[in-house]
């Protein structure tokens, strides 16, 4: 309790300083910005939220309940999901497809699904927030149960002990670091989802009060609730954080490792594993639905996809309207993809450089993850226009905040004995950077990369649906509202199988980095 | 279609499923409202006066005076409204006619049991300083609208004789301040949201209503499946009898709907002056000389047949039995 106190005074130095530096950006912004009606100042926010306390209490107390339910399911089944693959090697293909497969689900399809299963209450709203977090946290566990040196795990084996033993003793230590950056990327993601979770046809929230005051031009108002939202994200950041610092007191070990051999897989082995994957895929997909006894009017099944797609009337022309759009979505994802990697890396690598200087970044970065990106899009369509550039710039915004975290959290991974060296010989932080801490980020990096996969794509949607009006975020738009669900389901198949591409693409350039620089990772 | 039902086991299932586990340990589904005289109505947006005559009937126990219990399902975003009157969730949603007509191509079977807005409450909304007051002066304008509604503005230029490639369009969000900004020239909104909010930010908008210049849709209608009329008429009807009631009450003290509507939502966020200035601008969208003679909710065939030309022209094909006069019929009987 007392080292808690002393850790949070220890920080309010620094925490005031950014707060403050924020505000006074927030208030240039709004001076800049004036007469377009996207941004309000924070006094005339605070005078908004004053005169609504009560509501805006209640508002709040709804949706980080549900956040926080969420958040407690999703990263639990993260946990379970991540020590399943680490117990049975095996298996982690198939779950790790399936939690990519969760996450890659987009709003428009699964809303209407969520609001018939659960009706009224908080049901949707949980469930968004969950499905928000765990693939994150899954792929970020994954990661950190690996980061152990293997003279660790062959002395477990020496004793005799199995799987269960190295994972008590050794993984789940090693993870503990990595479960917290996990966490820490989770904590906006749940928020978000709770909220956009609202959008299903809610009574109460932050989402729904969003939704109105968008409406009805009361910027002062989106910008209270998106100061909400960011506030409660920086506050979960920031205890997680705290709590891992608490609990994680050794420094991080020198992990030597050597590649093991490539496993002998032939194309036809590897043919047959996708293969069955996707059987798999479908046959849950199918099963799921028909127990629920959907109406296949809006849950439609692998079968009414492939009719539409390939046998049915019009699958042509189907076909041809659906390619012509992803060709449109992956030219904003892709750049947007790279773009909010590099930012990602970018800004972790200048909070190592200058952690003073760069003290506003990090809260920053969490408000832009929390805040809707419904009322962050008109300030980048304002700056950068409603075509590529604007949509790029969406994407960016949306998705490089987990790549922030994870890189940061990396490179504090290097290993103490690794950093004592440069400093013993004083060499700058560039050079430590470069020669010791991004190598040590790597495994995190490619994790994050692997995040921000399906991330990229629904972000490209989303970007489509609020500025650009292209590609598959407006074709989705506009056959949800015709009740054309034979296309929304196609579009969601074909997203996720693209991100089952990219994301299976991306495993063998990381496999072939990481065996020179982190070959641990690869057991 | 086999009826809808939900049970804990099959929810689970699901969860278990698609979401890995995900969904299962929350899992707490409501049973179809099953038991006797509930029912529930799907609406079409978030809580507001947009719904007030519902609320007066649920109220002032118009709807307990006919022996049901009304559940009144808000809407928004991704709510769409068909998916739980489909699977039964929902015995009636409040649509409107060109949503019905898609989900109808798509297999839903849907009826038309009443009409709300007698008048479409599209628009076109512009400042006074450049002002469309009429569909001729769209040309060279730019629209900010949902792409979605693209087919809405064809319709409304090829009934008016104006060539729609001199519009442009830019894809905005629902929301006024790209007009205000000057990053379009017009929107296509209704007449009772943007141009209200703008009103409330002391802009006076000209808004154009779609419906004076041959836009013909119903909307805020009223629909149910054919499962739903075969099986739960009575039920039907007593809703039915409890809109008209309320609607009709609505009529006479619109300002009275609002702050029932402030009143009944403290957690929606709605203030009474802006509820106020909605409830006022939907009074002639709602009520006309038709509905002065026959009652609330009212359509004849010369109204449907109108509505089916409009289709057509958002390339819906629909025949005048979408309509389902007979339930509204008894309610007033």
């Amino acid at each position: 309790m007392r080292g808690a106190l002393e850790a949070m005074t220890r920080g309010a130095g620094p925490a005031l300083a950014s707060t403050l530096g924020l505000l006074l950006l927030w208030q240039a912004l709004a001076m800049a910005t004036a007469g377009a009606w996207i941004l309000a100042s924070p006094l005339a926010v605070l005078d908004w939220a004053a005169e609504r306390a009560g509501l805006l209490t209640r508002a709040t107390a709804v949706t980080l309940g549900a956040a926080a339910q969420g958040f407690l399911w999703g990263n639990l089944a993260a946990m379970l999901l991540a020590l399943v693959s680490v117990l049975v090697p095996r298996s982690e293909r198939v779950l790790s497809a399936l939690s990519l497969l969760a996450f890659c689900l987009p709003l428009v399809a699964t809303g209407p699904i969520l609001r018939v299963l659960y009706g009224p209450g908080t049901g949707p709203q949980v469930t968004l927030a969950a499905l928000a977090c765990c693939y994150t946290t899954h792929v970020a566990l994954l990661v950190g149960l690996r980061a152990a040196p293997p003279g660790w795990l062959d002395l477990i084996r020496s004793y005799g002990r199995g799987r269960v033993t190295a994972l008590l003793q050794v993984r789940a230590m090693a993870a503990l670091p990595y479960l917290a950056a996990g966490l820490q990327i989770a904590a906006p993601a749940a928020i978000l989802g709770a909220m956009v979770g609202e959008f299903t046809g809610a009574e109460r929230g932050l989402g729904v009060l969003i939704l109105r005051t968008l409406r009805g031009l009361d910027v002062a108002g989106t910008w209270a609730i998106g100061g909400i939202a960011a506030a409660a994200a920086i506050a979960a950041h920031a205890a997680v954080g705290a709590l891992a610092r608490r609990v994680t007191r050794a420094p991080p070990p020198v992990i030597l490792a050597v590649a093991p051999p490539r496993p002998g897989r032939g194309p036809l082995a590897r043919l047959a594993g996708a293969a069955g994957l996707i059987l798999l895929v479908l046959a849950l997909w199918w099963a799921a639905m028909e127990a629920a006894g959907l109406p296949a009017f809006f849950a439609k099944r692998p079968g009414d996809v492939w009719a539409y797609l390939a046998t049915g009337p019009a699958a042509g022309l189907h076909r041809a309207q659906l390619l012509g759009a992803l060709g449109q979505t992956l030219a904003i994802a892709l750049p947007g993809y790279l773009a909010g990697l590099a930012l990602g890396v970018g800004i972790a690598a200048a909070l190592v450089l200058a952690p003073r200087v760069a003290g506003v970044a990090m809260p920053l970065a969490i408000a832009l993850r929390s805040i809707p990106i419904l009322a962050t899009a008109p300030l980048i369509v304002l700056a950068l226009g409603r075509g590529a550039a604007g949509g790029i710039a969406i994407v960016a915004a949306m998705i490089f905040f987990p790549t922030l975290v994870a890189c940061l959290q990396g490179m504090r991974q290097t290993p103490a004995a690794v950093t004592d060296i440069f400093d013993s010989y004083g060499a700058p932080r560039l050079t430590r950077l470069i020669h010791a801490q991004a190598p040590a980020m790597l495994p995190a990096f490619f994790a994050s990369a692997r995040m921000a996969v399906p991330a990229a794509i629904l972000a490209a949607t989303t970007a489509e649906w609020l500025a650009t009006g292209r590609g598959l975020g407006a074709l989705m738009a506009t056959v949800a509202s015709t009740s054309d669900y034979g296309m929304l389901w196609s579009a969601t198949a074909l997203i996720a199988s693209v991100a089952m591409l990219a994301w299976a693409g991306l495993a063998r350039i990381e496999r072939a980095v990481l065996a020179r620089a982190a070959p641990e990772q690869l057991s | 279609m086999p009826p809808f039902r939900l049970t804990r086991r099959s929810a689970l299932a699901l969860g278990g499923g698609l979401a890995a586990g995900l969904a299962a340990p929350f899992a707490a589904p409501r049973l179809q409202a099953q038991a006797a005289r509930t029912a529930a109505m799907q609406l079409s947006w978030l809580h507001s006066v947009q719904f007030g005559g519902s609320y007066i009937a649920l109220d002032r126990g118009y709807w307990a005076a006919e022996g049901l219990e009304v559940v009144l399902q808000p809407g928004g975003p991704n709510a769409p409204v068909e998916p739980p009157v489909v699977s039964g969730q929902a015995l009636v949603g409040i649509s409107a006619a060109d949503y019905t007509a898609a989900a109808v191509e798509q297999g839903a079977p849907f009826r038309i049991l009443a009409v709300a807005m007698q008048k479409n409450p599209f628009a076109i909304a512009s400042l006074p300083a450049n002002p469309v007051n009429t569909p001729a002066d769209l040309a060279g304008k730019r629209i900010g609208m949902a792409l979605a509604n693209t087919p809405v503005l064809q319709a409304l230029c090829s009934l008016n004789g104006v060539d729609v490639t001199a519009v442009e369009v830019v894809p905005t969000q629902y929301d006024a301040a790209p007009l205000l900004a000057g990053q379009v020239d017009c929107l296509l909104c209704w007449a009772t949201d943007l141009p209200v909010a703008m009103a409330m930010q002391g802009v006076e908008a000209v808004t154009m209503l779609m419906a004076d210049h041959g836009y013909a849709v119903h909307s805020q209608t009223y629909i149910a499946t054919d499962a739903s009329i075969a099986e739960r008429r009575a039920e039907l009807v007593a809703l039915l009898k409890g809109e008209v009631r309320g609607w009709t009450d609505y009529k006479a003290d619109p300002a009275a709907a609002a702050a029932l509507t402030v009143r009944m939502f403290p957690d929606a966020g709605l203030d009474l002056p802006t509820q106020e200035l909605q409830a006022d601008r939907q009074v002639p969208l709602m009520f006309s000389d038709l509905t002065d003679a026959n009652g609330f909710g009212w359509f004849t065939e010369e109204t449907v047949a109108a509505n089916i030309e409009t289709l057509a022209l958002l390339g819906r094909k629909v025949t005048p039995e979408l309509w389902d006069r007979s339930l509204l019929e008894e309610a007033h009987g």
